[in-house]
């Protein structure tokens, strides 16, 4: 059977899956990062909504943008998993997303 | 006034939030040995100097119009307390209170570094500049 690309020997070590696959395809990992950001912020607006009515943004936007560090920051441990611009990328929608988060607040909720 | 503390607060915790995002991922790279850190990159870390700088300026400054705001006098013939007495002599001491009851668990969960130092300092002179804030709205009103 033919394959679109060389398939990652998965007898060496775990991660060496992630690092082969990245080494073929460079995209993985921002799509995965991506993947991870929309399932967080999609997901939590979804289901506030539909508990509330109303779904709080700019908080899920931050809560979000975190949990895309956490991934970011692991896969900086070792080389061939993302690049600096992509963790330079995530950070600053940390801080954009921070912006929209105090900025969006109401008087009341200070 | 509410609008005034909305934006101050806004502001301050924008930049106390990326001082501990950015130290922490730094910090998570010194930690690990990570290949890859966002100090590597020129811009952030100038970024993140900078930030700490307006801080530590608002820290000064946020401290200096507390002070003032404690040495406000009011004139007699109103129906309002005179001077702010009360707060002078009892904050300062709640004050000291609070810093020793934090400083062990402080120091032994963040160390002795003054990476985290700020954070906490100018969180403390937020809270302070809240407070004379609303003793200062509690005895002239909005200004």
């Amino acid at each position: 059977m033919a394959y679109l690309y060389t398939l990652p020997n998965s007898t060496s070590s775990a991660d060496e899956i992630l690092s082969q696959t990245t080494n073929v395809f460079p995209a993985f990992t921002p799509l995965l990062l991506f993947f991870v950001f929309f399932v967080v912020f999609l997901g939590g607006i979804t289901r506030q909504k539909l508990r509330n009515g109303t779904a709080d943004y700019s908080a899920w936007a931050i809560i979000a943008s975190m949990a895309t560090l956490l991934p970011a920051l692991l896969f900086s441990v070792s080389a061939g998993f993302i690049r600096l611009d992509w963790l330079i990328i995530v950070a600053s929608l940390n801080l954009l997303s921070a912006i929209w988060f105090f900025m969006d607040r109401k008087i009341s909720e200070v | 006034m509410g609008s005034q503390i909305t934006l101050t607060m806004s502001l301050v915790f924008i930049g106390l939030f990326s001082i501990a995002i950015f130290g922490f991922a730094i910090g998570f790279a010194n930690d690990t040995g990570a290949v890859m850190s966002i100090a590597d990159d020129t811009e952030f870390n100038d970024f993140s100097t900078d930030n700490e700088n307006s801080l530590s300026d608002f820290k000064d400054d946020s401290k200096g119009t507390y002070e003032s705001i404690l040495d406000t006098t009011v004139e007699p013939g109103s129906n309002v307390a005179q001077s702010t007495g009360p707060f002078a002599v009892s904050t300062p001491g709640v004050i000291a209170i609070g810093t020793n009851i934090i400083k062990l668990p402080y120091q032994k969960i963040f160390g002795s570094g003054e990476g985290f130092g700020i954070f906490f300092t100018v969180f403390g002179g937020v809270i302070a500049l809240l407070f004379g804030f609303y003793v200062y709205k509690t005895l002239r009103g909005n200004p």
